[in-house]
């Protein structure tokens, strides 16, 4: 009800005291300087506290005249009306203050807000400023920076040092008396008497070109004169040959020789130049004690054609129109069938498998008169030097059976050092090379094109590493020195026992071992057993018997060796002997496995004593190698098998049980029978005495 | 292809010798040091190898662990007899003995303490000392071996102190009865004619192909087994009669009781396991064609290395950790 009344009461209100908001409200755009009452400019000038406190009072009015209402209409009566209306009308008032109040807060909040606003605006320019300037600092700090960092050019070059400067330096340059304070002024100085002296130099430098000129120059003139001198001392030479001829002189002969040494390869070269030394060396040595002897043990010759040789170092570009040609002929000759693949890959070997035209010959002579025939080619593809070997003799051999492989071209040269067969290339490099054309080992083309031994490398100077392929390998002269005089000992000793097995071979296959004179004393007078068959069997057949895989464990059967199989008999019993000749023969023993046939079969792996004659053979070999260098070795393990036989036979214990007389008597004269834990019998044989006792 | 090709090491001249000789050793002895950790093994080349048994045992134990520690030349002929006293190491082979420190080899210091050979007759050939066997209630030595004699030597004075004759043919081993002071040695007869044994004279053991020899003999109380020429024999000494006559072809060179088991070796590569009842418990192969001696390490020093060893033609010694299979091989 308050409320509707209040509500009644507005205009009224408004009306009755409103003339200046009235005024506000309505002539607002007419006069709006003048007699424009300013509510704003009031807020000004009122303090908020007092309003605050005005509204307080007013409320509490108010609230204090609706309880009084409300009370007196409670009350009821008629009278009351007019207490009411009076009430009512004060607290209009009230109101009309309350809207004021209200008016006036509005208007300071909004004030406030703009001054906010505007303080915040001025905040906004003060921090753009700020950025700015933070901008502009670091912009010339940067170029500060920058300033600092130049570099000039002055400092890449080298001056002269201090000292050196002021001392050589004229004063006119140095000016010590400003520069010494003065660090810049110095440097200035300084790169005045450097570019000073540069220009000095380069005027120095141009003097000695010219000098240079000159001298070159006259060289060319002396060479024009020396160039003309040789045909003239040529016709000299030649006119000679008929007074040297005549006086035995060879030295035209050498000269020859050394003149087509040049267009040998490098290793051939170093093979040659080598060679040649060690060969004159030898002859030299012997000269001293001796009358000179036309023959020398070592001579060194060159074959093949010089013109090839010289062909093969023409200028690539006369070459290229070569092969063009070559190219075109062929394109005419084999336009029709083109090659096909096979025949291609088939050159491409041929090519990488090509040697050098020439090649250089060594004739190696023995003591008795026996020469070894060596040939040394170099593949120019590979790298490598190969050997081919041919060995003649004074005398015409009858060649045993069993000898066919001792004197072979192929393995005559075997495993001169150990392992050394020459069936692979030496050079790592090469199997790529072979991959590309399809060659799967070099051993196919051995025969053809000689054997890549590792010593021929070293002899040609060629060293090549283990494993890790190397392409450039350059031939060294060192290298070929060291190896030369061992190699050419070892190749005559080799030459030497592969004879002497020759010969011993010749008598092993009738059934007679060939005991020389100075052996003798190794063996009894009277050896009853006897060699009965000797033949040469392959690795394979070796390998396959079946007393002999303790050797081929230990790895003494390589392929490499030479197989034979010795049988050696008396009575009833049967001696095998499967033998293991190694390359190197006599330095390194022939290896016996023994297989006795005789009440049973009896091998190293069942009887003991077996396995002692082995070992006395195989073992005590070195006092079985005779005089040195003992290439008797093998007849002498063959006769000492004989009397081991014979022991063992004739020392065996005698069955009590069976009847009739031994079959071997025995007639060795034994100091004991059986000695030690094994039972060995007496195979050692004394000398003098003649009889037979324990190692 | 060249490269594919196997390709065995390359020998040279020294190489193959010392693969022949390799090839053509035998180990005659063995004998374990005194701490149970080493192991010395005798040649017929005459040298003397110390294994490290603990080494060659022990869990990172590599291929080099099963070479010799040391080895060194000891006698110019074969080492055919060795024993261990509580410091030294006692070998013998061609008619002399030597011994060497325990401490000083295992320092790789190989210098013989004492050398001696006994009283022989002269003769074209010295004989060589086939056995030795210590008694150490005496501390004295008994060797026997090429002259048909035994002989007794203090250790003490190292003087020769008795001569046992009566063999008629050269003596292989030798055993030792705990209970009563008699040695009994392996030949044809037992010495000091205690008590005679003719092995060979009994029918169901005699094998007259093979010979009369005695090759081996070990003792327990009152059971002695000999083996050789005639058949492995297990007798009852003080009846002498032999109870258990062992079916086994081959010439037996060592024989020893273990437990309740007889173990011998011989002709063949096995070490044969026996009951006493003459039933074979089993056949342990080993990498040697033959064997000689069989060693027991029984040393309580070294509990951890309680192995048998087997050693014969070869340059092998094997290595049982038990008795059902070869452990490895130690290798001269």
């Amino acid at each position: 009800m308050s409320s509707e009344s209040s509500k009644k009461r507005k205009p009224k209100v408004i009306r009755s005291d409103g003339a200046p908001a009235e005024g506000k409200r309505n002539r607002s755009d007419t006069e709006q300087e003048g007699k424009y009452y300013s509510e704003e400019a009031e807020v000004d000038l009122r303090d908020p506290g007092r309003d605050y406190e005005l509204y307080k009072y007013t409320c509490q009015e108010l609230q204090r005249l609706m309880a009084e209402i409300q009370d007196l209409k409670s009350r009821g009566g008629k009278d009351m009306a007019v207490e009411i209306e009076e009430r009512r009308i004060q607290s209009c008032v009230h109101f009309m203050t309350l809207k004021k109040l209200n008016r006036l807060a509005h208007i300071r909040l909004k004030k406030g807000r703009d001054q906010t606003h505007e303080a915040k605006q001025k905040v906004d320019a003060y921090h753009l400023q700020l950025q700015n300037l933070l901008y502009e600092v670091m912009h010339l700090q940067k170029e500060i920076t920058k300033c600092l960092e130049f570099k000039s050019k002055h400092e890449e070059i080298d001056l002269v040092s201090l000292e050196e400067f002021y001392k050589e330096a004229p004063p006119v340059i140095s000016k010590p008396e400003v520069t010494m304070g003065d660090p810049h002024q110095q440097t200035l100085a300084r790169l005045d008497w450097e570019l000073e002296q540069r220009k000095r130099l380069a005027e120095k430098y141009r003097e000695s070109l010219s000098n240079k000129e000159k001298i070159l120059k006259e060289i060319e003139v002396k060479k024009e004169y020396l160039s003309s001198l040789q045909p003239r001392l040529n016709s000299i030479m030649q006119a000679s040959l008929p007074v040297q001829e005549y006086l035995f002189m060879p030295f035209d002969q050498a000269h020859k020789q050394y003149e087509t040494a040049r267009h040998l390869p490098p290793p051939l070269y170093v093979l040659f130049v080598q060679a040649t030394a060690y060969g004159q060396a030898c002859a030299h040595m012997k000269s001293s004690s001796q009358p000179p002897r036309q023959d020398k043990t070592l001579s060194v010759a060159i074959e093949g054609s010089v013109d090839e040789a010289k062909a093969l170092f023409k200028p690539p570009e006369d070459s290229q129109d070569d092969e063009s040609d070559s190219d075109a002929e062929e394109e005419q000759t084999t336009k029709r069938r083109r090659p096909t693949l096979g025949v291609q890959l088939d050159d491409k070997r041929k090519e990488m498998l090509k040697r050098h035209p020439l090649s250089v010959m060594l004739d190696l002579k023995c003591k008795d008169d026996s020469v070894l025939h060596l040939t040394f080619y170099y593949l120019m593809n590979l790298n490598i030097m190969t050997v081919k070997a041919k060995v003649t003799t004074a005398t015409e051999l009858i060649t045993p059976i069993s000898a066919g492989d001792l004197l072979s071209p192929d393995s005559v040269l075997s495993c001169l050092y150990p392992g050394d067969h020459g069936k692979k290339t030496p050079n790592p490099a090469n199997q790529y090379q072979f991959d590309k054309v399809g060659i799967l080992t070099l051993r196919d083309y051995v025969l053809d094109l000689g054997h890549p031994y590792l010593w021929v490398q070293k002899l040609g100077g060629l060293h090549f590493p283990k494993e890790q392929p190397q392409h450039t390998v350059i031939a060294d002269h060192s290298l070929s020195a060291s190896h030369m005089e061992t190699t050419m000992k070892l190749l005559k000793t080799r030459v030497q026992s592969r004879l002497a097995l020759h010969k011993q071979f010749a008598s092993l296959e009738h059934g007679i071992v060939p005991v020389t004179s100075d052996c003798q004393y190794l063996f009894p007078a009277k050896v009853v057993s006897r060699l009965v068959k000797w033949v040469t069997i392959a690795h394979e057949d070796y390998m396959e018997l079946h007393f002999t895989k303790d050797i081929v464990e230990a790895g003494l059967a390589e392929d490499t060796n030479l197989y034979y199989m010795a049988l050696i008999e008396r009575g009833t019993a049967k001696l095998q002997a499967a033998v293991v000749l190694n390359p190197g023969y006599s330095s390194i023993p022939p290896v016996f496995q023994l297989c006795l046939n005789w009440k049973g079969e009896k091998t190293n792996n069942n009887d003991d004593n077996i396995r002692a004659m082995e070992s006395e053979v195989n073992v005590c070999y070195k006092e079985l190698c005779g005089a040195r260098p003992g290439y008797q070795l093998l007849t002498n393990q063959l006769q000492r098998l004989c009397v081991l036989l014979d022991v063992y036979l004739e020392t065996e214990s005698h069955d009590d049980s069976v009847e009739g007389p031994k079959e071997f008597p025995q007639e060795k004269m034994c100091l004991r029978l059986f000695r030690g834990p094994s039972r060995m019998k007496p195979f050692k044989y004394n000398h003098p005495q003649g009889f037979f006792s324990h190692r | 292809m060249d490269r594919v090709v196997p390709q065995a090491v390359p020998l040279g001249q020294m190489e193959v010798f010392q693969a022949l000789q390799r090839l053509h050793m035998t180990v005659f002895s063995q004998s374990v040091s005194p701490c149970g950790k080493f192991l010395a093994a005798g040649n017929n080349y005459g040298q003397i190898a110390i294994f490290s048994l603990s080494a060659a045992l022990s869990s990172e134990a590599k291929e080099e662990s099963k070479k010799p520690v040391v080895t060194f030349q000891a006698h110019d002929g074969p080492v055919y007899s060795m024993v261990s006293t509580d410091r030294q190491l006692v070998s013998a082979g061609d008619g002399e003995v030597k011994a060497w420190l325990w401490a000083e080899i295992l320092k790789k210091g190989s210098k013989e303490l004492w050398r001696c050979q006994p009283p022989y007759r002269t003769s074209l050939e010295v004989p060589e000392i086939n056995s030795l066997l210590l008694v150490p209630k005496e501390n004295s030595l008994i060797l026997a071996g090429g002259d048909c004699q035994l002989h007794t030597m203090d250790l003490e004075t190292g003087a020769f102190t008795r001569a046992l004759r009566g063999h008629t043919d050269y003596i292989h081993c030798l055993a030792l009865r705990e209970r009563s002071p008699e040695v009994l040695s392996g030949d044809l007869r037992t010495a000091k004619e205690v008590q005679t044994i003719e092995v060979y004279k009994h029918e169901e053991c005699s094998r007259p192909h093979n010979g009369r020899w005695i090759g081996c003999l070990a003792t327990d109380s009152d059971w002695m087994v000999c083996g050789g020429g005639p058949a492995l024999t297990l007798w009852h000494l003080r009846s002498s009669t032999p109870t258990t006559i062992f079916p086994m072809r081959a010439p037996q060179k060592h024989v020893t009781f273990y437990q309740d088991l007889i173990l011998s070796a011989g002709q063949g590569p096995c070490v044969n396991q026996w009951q006493l009842s003459g039933e074979l418990k089993a056949q342990v192969p080993g990498s040697s064609p033959g064997l000689l001696s069989l060693s027991l390490n029984q040393q309580p020093a070294a509990p951890e290395c309680k192995v048998l060893t087997a050693a014969g033609n070869s340059c092998r010694v094997d290595v049982f950790t038990n008795l059902g299979y070869r452990a490895f091989s130690l290798s001269f």
